[in-house]
């Protein structure tokens, strides 16, 4: 459904931003995300920046992980 | 192999309860579980079956009949997502199309879209709009643009779709579901913990390695316990209200309308069409499109496969006339469908 | 003489030999280089290797190379697997009318730098001009032989059960970079063609062991389609190790990108090698000693079962079956 690309903000300019995924450099629509700035992550898909990105996968898994304890 | 990633192995292939049905709802959860060789780690006893969440899969015939139309007898410019261009319409695909002259270009983005009608001031570009509700705005800014500037020579095929209603169709198809990160990304968990309270549970999982097992391991566990639930292991990224300035986007270019699911049939308000505002940048309006409709191989049996019903090898049509070279139905088009993957360990 | 390509350059007039003496024999500058109608040669004794390749790249031109250099590598590369030191080299151009002189020029340095590197000498040609639209701006095959080093036999169809698979060095640059350079997608990254001719690699293995079975040059299709062809030939199975196949972050980042494979992806200096397992570190010392190479890596194992598939072992400790692609690769969203 939805093909996911985890990036960094390399520069935000009027609704629009570069993102950077391991050097693979690109324009994408940012509209959609308020202060948006530069060294945030983001989720890209489709050439839009449609989610920030809180924290890597490992810290949020350990996390999840560690409800079911409770 | 990461601690999580362990961990989460372990609650999963230790799981020794009673047979569960879980359903990854999305096409690119589809795709990364079979990269990830993970049905091959499940015990006998959990079923993961492969829901309709994949543009591809659940676009009907007739909407590629429509943009072959647009390409062979109006020569518009038609651009896609690459995903679209091997799906069968009735007599033939895009690729075929281009093969015969039409102008077809594969993009990454609407936007890349709307560029190459500014580029090409002499050609009608048409965008083809499929996608939930992760890519519908993408469609909707690509929309807005083309008006502000006051393109005349771009407009969008839309069969875009909208998840929330389409939940009630497969409520009773598995025990839990694994919920479409990115969607919920856009709409928020309000649909999902509705659906709770309606006693369908489901956990929003993500897309990496240690993402997707730990969604399952907290399927299980939760399961385990017997009462409905929701839980969102993907809260790096999706909160519960979601994106609001995507909503409001969306809300303000597009309206909900019935429409038809390959597979699932007619699900009422799980379409979405341009407002009248909008009418200019409707390809369907702007060249007067007849009714076209589409013509499925009636022995395809895409949709009983897409709800678990029956085995790829069941149809009539596998491995016959539908291969992966020459596809009939939806799931023999991309790599991963569930009947491409089984073709090719079959060979 | 013209700045650009005309009908009458090919025409076998005046201007015909201009554009040999000036362009190609000045670049190509070699002993052999024939003005008769076919060069005369001397070939050692024993087995020989014979291919032939066109190359029709667009852009001609691409970070790390161009036409010119690939049509050399491509086929010295091919003639390099069966264990053959590439002597001769014939090249055939079809040029589209109106093609900039200066390009053309640009094209037969880089061929003949990369035949002086290779070591191997173009000894014939042909030029044909093509009216405008009847190709697209140029089109070159290259046929190539040369002498197999005694002792060695390799075939696609000599791959056996334990042997170790190696690939000579990061994957899918070759294909990532055209991809970028026809600038469809509007990406931007740092990413060079692997582009090499990779007959001094291939030697200096075979200095260190002759007992070699397969050597594969991954070009169209890129490694995963070797692999393939490979467990076809020689009616094995493939068992890959995800997680040591060598791909630049760059290559990773546009594949993430657009959701393409990059083991499908094209290489044009990349070789996969598969050895009997004692020879393995041999191969793999000899190989990382070299330019082009530096980065060779054990990818996986030729297995008994799974007759004719690849098997990818997974981040997640699992098996899964790499898929093949059907047809052209495009991107998605899904």
């Amino acid at each position: 459904m939805c093909v996911g690309l985890p990036a960094r903000v390399v520069s935000v300019n009027d609704g629009t931003a570069i993102i950077d995924a391991n050097g693979a450099k690109r324009d994408v629509r940012a509209e959609l995300l308020d202060d948006l700035e530069p060294g945030d992550y983001v989720m890209v898909h489709a050439g839009v920046a449609i989610a920030k990105i809180s924290s890597d996968d490992e810290e949020e898994g350990s996390e999840v992980l560690g409800l079911l304890a409770i | 192999m990461n601690e999580i990633i362990e961990k989460a192995r372990e609650i999963i292939t230790s799981y020794d309860g009673p047979k569960v049905r879980i359903m990854e709802v999305c096409g690119t959860h589809t795709h990364e579980i079979f990269r990830l060789g993970i049905r091959s780690l499940l015990p006998e006893n959990i079923d993961l079956i492969s829901g309709p969440g994949c543009p591809v899969c659940v676009t009907q015939v007739g909407f590629i009949d429509e943009a072959l139309y647009l390409a062979l007898e109006k020569n518009c410019l038609i651009t896609t997502f690459g995903d679209l261009i091997k799906v069968p319409g009735t007599e033939m695909n895009l690729a075929k199309a281009r093969a015969k002259g039409a102008n077809i270009r594969p993009v990454y983005s609407p936007d890349d879209a709307v560029n190459l009608a500014i580029e090409n001031p002499d050609k009608d570009v048409v965008f083809l709009s499929v996608g939930f509700e992760t890519t519908t705005p993408s469609s909707c800014l690509a929309v807005k643009r083309a008006k502000e500037l006051g393109l005349n020579n771009f407009s969008i095929l839309v069969a875009n779709k909208s998840m929330p209603n389409a939940y009630q169709k497969l409520k009773g198809s598995a025990d839990a579901f694994l919920y479409p990160g990115h969607v919920n990304a856009i709409t928020g968990n309000g649909v999902c913990k509705q659906l709770k309270e309606e006693g369908v549970s489901g956990v929003v999982a993500g897309f990496t390695a240690t993402e997707l097992m730990t969604a399952l391991a907290v399927t299980i566990e939760m399961l385990k316990k017997g009462e409905p639930f929701f839980v969102n292991c993907y809260p790096r990224v999706v909160k519960d209200e979601g994106s609001v300035f995507a909503q409001k986007l969306m809300d303000e270019v597009m309206e909900l309308c019935d429409t038809e699911w390959r597979g699932l049939g007619m699900i009422e308000k799980s379409g979405l069409k341009l407002r009248s505002e909008y009418s200019d940048f409707d390809s369907r309006i702007k060249y007067n499109m007849p009714h076209i409709e589409g013509k499925p191989n009636p022995g395809c049996r895409c949709g009983e496969v897409l709800q678990g019903h029956c085995k790829p090898s069941d149809c009539p049509l596998f491995g016959k006339v539908c291969t992966p070279l020459h596809a009939v139905g939806a799931c023999m088009v991309s790599d991963e469908g569930a009947c491409s993957a089984f073709y090719q360990y079959a060979q | 003489m013209e700045n650009v390509i005309t009908l009458a350059h090919g025409s076998g007039s005046i201007q015909t030999n201009e554009l040999i003496n000036g362009i190609f024999k000045s670049n190509f500058d070699n002993p052999d280089l024939t003005a008769d109608d076919a060069a005369v040669l001397s070939l050692d004794e024993g087995k020989i290797a014979m291919s032939t390749d066109g190359f029709i790249v667009s852009p001609y031109e691409f970070p790390g190379g161009n036409i010119g250099k690939l049509a050399i590598c491509g086929t010295v590369n091919d003639i390099a697997c069966m264990g053959a030191k590439p002597k001769y080299l014939t090249c055939s151009y079809i040029i589209e009318e109106g093609f900039p002189v200066e390009e053309l020029e640009k094209i037969a340095k880089s061929m003949g730098e990369t035949a002086r590197k290779a070591g191997v000498e173009i000894v014939a040609g042909d030029t044909k001009v093509a009216g405008k639209g009847q190709v697209d701006k140029i089109f070159i095959t290259t046929t190539g032989v040369g002498n197999i080093v005694e002792g060695v036999n390799t075939s696609g169809a000599f791959a056996k059960p334990g042997d170790k698979i190696i690939v000579t060095g990061d994957i899918g640059r070759h294909g990532c970079t055209i991809l970028l350079a026809r600038n469809e997608f509007n990406i931007d990254a740092d990413i060079t063609s692997d582009c090499a001719p990779l007959w001094s690699n291939i030697e200096a293995v075979l200095k260190e062991t002759k007992d070699i079975h397969v050597i594969r040059d991954a070009t169209r299709g890129g490694v995963g389609t070797v692999l393939y062809e490979i467990a076809h030939q020689s009616n094995v199975g493939i068992s890959l190790e995800s997680e040591k196949i060598p791909v630049d972050p760059g290559v990773r980042g546009v594949c993430a990108m657009l959701g393409l494979e990059p083991l499908y992806l094209a290489c044009e200096g990349r070789l996969v090698f598969f050895v009997p397992a004692s020879e393995a570190d041999k191969v793999l010392s000899a190989l990382q000693s070299c330019e082009n190479s530096e980065k060779a890596a054990i990818i996986g194992e030729v297995t008994e079962d799974n007759v004719g598939k690849v098997i990818l072992n997974t981040a997640v400790g699992a098996k899964t079956l790499l898929s093949r692609p059907s047809g052209e690769l495009l991107p998605r969203i899904c």
